[in-house]
């Protein structure tokens, strides 16, 4: 008889023993711009899950499907028409995409209960994700940068890949973007309002169903872009979508449902959480955003800078 | 006598039930696996169908039961592998984990308990990869032969086959081996046990508290305390199944704990039909079966999956229970010539 096994090895999320702070220190710098870049990601993926769900009242559960939709055709059209195209086209496919499914399905379930929602997405997903496996095989793939962008560039403090500098200014712009057309066109009026009080905008003869067309579209198309834009720096495979979207629940969760600039807030703060901790506990780098993203819920449910609504379903 | 009536017929069906399959492509092991991971969806149900929460979650204690299931035999005791220590530990621990994590989610409601439930799974999900010294990380855990069911003064090997004996279409007796006797004797109990529940003042409340949150609480009931009832019920019974599931298939790595085996208990659930006793365990032997007949043919098998379940979402909103059931397809009926509201523009 033999006793049992004793647990060897050090204990999984000690601090690696090499790890001084001058090592940490001198990696910090590109860690936090890699953090910064995958932030934005996030921010991109749930500025769309949120506006739609201000104005929607829907959990979408297919919108990292979005993501993988216009990571593929992105690469499909980058590889023949080069990477240009394939950054124009990829969101105007996805949009058209989603404006479809919007029409054909999803607008039998805004009455319905959220659960019925969250099924009805989940599933669409699941049928997009399995659609893209069959179609291009479940092999991971990565997309070509284009030499002009594959340089690094000396930024002073630290080298740093030329296209994810590109990346990151061109993700601000759009964010900027997306903000001044809510906040300074009619149809941004009719979508802020919609996030108040869709009802009473109906009463007041906007075009409640057409706005919500549009924002569903709009997020759709955000999420497309991004997902060719970043496919270069994270490459991309079938379960990409789902992989993308647990993070940008966790990110629209501390945030604040609903709310823009929660998501900015948000996306910004699970990228650098991410990022940091894979310099100085890496084998948490995964769980820290899950811890976040529970204490955020349990203290604050209604999110960082969520209305402080009661939240029912 | 109604419970007779029911124990009888539900035997009666789990008895014919693998050899009935036979014909069309199932066999013994199908059987089986079908039974234990039918455990889990009917806890789920329990949270569904009955509580009105959607988690998002269930792999977790799914796959923490197996992996405390496997490591109960060859870690914490392997001096003494016994069977009934494993289950009992697994479960013991899975009904404290839901004790805890229930305490904390049942706040909330809708989207946010989806969400919160999906974050904790994704933690759990996570620790048991990264933990490589305890689960092995991405390998699992290995040929982790399940100890004899000690029964008194028996020691049963559940591996064994029964006794050849042939049975013509339905196959051969030998197909089975103890191990589904033993499942199905748990499972007659699992549905006893739901059966009571349901039609019990308890599931009483939790259907009123689904319905009426704030008149529920009036009345003088604590929704919470009944929520995190169900919560711990449901993931007590899927660390059972994780449990069972281990220990029959004698290994258990990661993929137990990810979301998409969370998306199949809401799957098999939905599908076979939520608030019914037997829909989850009907859905659960339905897709399960589909995915081994289909995926022998065809890659496409996750897509027609996907495509099932939207089909049955949008058309079938009781699944395949609750709309052929007698009084399901009479709200159907109903619900087909009752003239629609014109909705505002």
């Amino acid at each position: 008889m033999q006793g049992p096994a004793p647990l060897r090895g050090r204990p999984p999320f000690a601090l690696p023993e090499d790890s001084t702070i001058d090592a940490i220190l001198s990696q910090l710098p590109g860690q936090l711009l890699d953090g910064f870049v995958r932030g934005l990601v996030y921010v991109a993926i749930a500025l769309g899950l949120t506006i739609v769900f201000g104005m929607l009242r829907l959990v979408n559960f297919a919108h990292g499907a979005f993501y993988a939709i216009g990571a593929y055709v992105g690469l499909v059209v980058a590889e023949r028409y080069g990477l240009a195209a394939g950054l124009i086209v990829a969101p105007l496919a996805v949009a058209l995409f989603a404006v479809v499914f919007d029409r054909v399905l999803l607008r039998f379930f805004y009455d319905k209960e959220p659960t019925a929602q969250i099924l009805v997405t989940f599933g669409v997903a699941l049928v997009v994700q399995e659609s893209l496996r069959l179609y291009f095989g479940g092999t991971t793939r990565s997309f070509p940068i284009p030499a002009a962008l594959s340089v690094p560039v000396n930024l002073g403090f630290t080298q740093y890949p030329a296209y994810r500098l590109a990346f990151a200014v061109g993700i601000v712009a759009i964010v900027l973007l997306v903000w001044l057309f809510i906040q300074y066109t009619s149809y941004g009026l009719i979508v802020r309002a919609g996030i108040r009080d869709r009802t009473m905008v109906q009463l007041l003869g906007g075009n409640v169903a057409l706005a919500s067309t549009i924002v569903f579209a709009l997020g759709a198309g955000l999420a497309g872009l991004v997902g060719a834009a970043a496919s270069p720096i994270y490459s991309v495979d079938p379960d990409t979508g789902f992989s993308f979207l647990v993070p940008s629940f966790v990110v629209v969760v501390i945030g604040g449902l609903g709310s823009f600039w929660g998501a900015v807030i948000g996306g910004l703060i699970v990228g650098e959480l991410q990022s940091l901790t894979t310099l100085v506990l890496p084998a948490a780098s995964d769980v820290v955003i899950y811890v976040a993203m529970a204490l955020v819920l349990l203290v604050r449910p209604s999110g960082l800078l969520g209305e402080s609504e009661v939240i029912r379903g | 006598m109604k419970a007779l009536r029911f124990y009888a017929l539900t035997a009666l069906g789990l008895a014919l039930f693998p050899f009935a399959i036979h014909p069309i492509g199932g066999y013994g092991g199908l059987a089986t696996q079908i039974l234990i991971a039918g455990i889990a969806s009917i806890g789920f149900n329990l949270l569904l169908g009955y509580a009105g929460l959607l988690s998002y979650g269930q792999a977790m204690f799914y796959g923490v039961g197996g992996y405390v299931a496997l490591l109960t035999v060859s870690r914490f005791f392997p001096q003494f592998p016994n069977f009934w220590l494993a289950i009992a530990l697994a479960v013991a621990f899975v009904t404290l984990m839901a004790f805890v994590i229930g305490t904390l989610v049942v706040r909330l409601y809708g989207i946010y308990f989806a969400l919160l439930t999906l974050a904790f799974a994704q933690m759990f999900f996570f620790i048991v990869f990264k933990w490589r010294d305890l689960t092995q990380g991405d390998d699992g855990l290995q040929g982790i032969a399940s100890p004899p069911l000690a029964l008194g003064p028996w020691s049963i090997d559940l591996t064994t086959s029964f006794p050849a004996f042939d049975l013509g279409p339905f196959g051969n007796l030998s197909d089975l081996h103890y191990w589904y006797a033993f499942v199905a004797i748990v499972m007659l109990a699992v549905l006893g046990f739901m059966r009571s529940l349901v039609s019990s003042q308890f599931g009483e409340i939790l259907t009123a508290i689904r319905e009426n949150e704030e008149r529920s609480a009036l009345v003088g009931f604590d929704p919470r305390r009944y929520k995190l009832a169900a919560f711990v019920i449901a993931g007590m019974l899927a660390g059972l199944s994780g449990a069972l599931r281990g220990l029959y298939e004698t290994s258990i790595a990661p993929d137990a704990l990810t979301v998409e085996t969370s998306g199949n208990f809401v799957i098999y659930t939905v599908i076979g039909g939520v608030k019914t006793l037997f829909g989850p365990l009907v859905g659960t032997g339905l897709v399960m079966y589909l995915q081994n007949v289909i995926s022998a043919k065809t890659d496409a098998w996750r897509l027609i999956e996907g495509i099932l379940f939207v089909a049955v979402i949008v058309f079938l909103p009781g699944g395949v229970l609750g709309t052929f059931s007698r009084k399901g397809a009479r709200t159907v009926l109903a619900r087909a010539v009752r003239v629609r509201p014109e909705s505002v523009p």
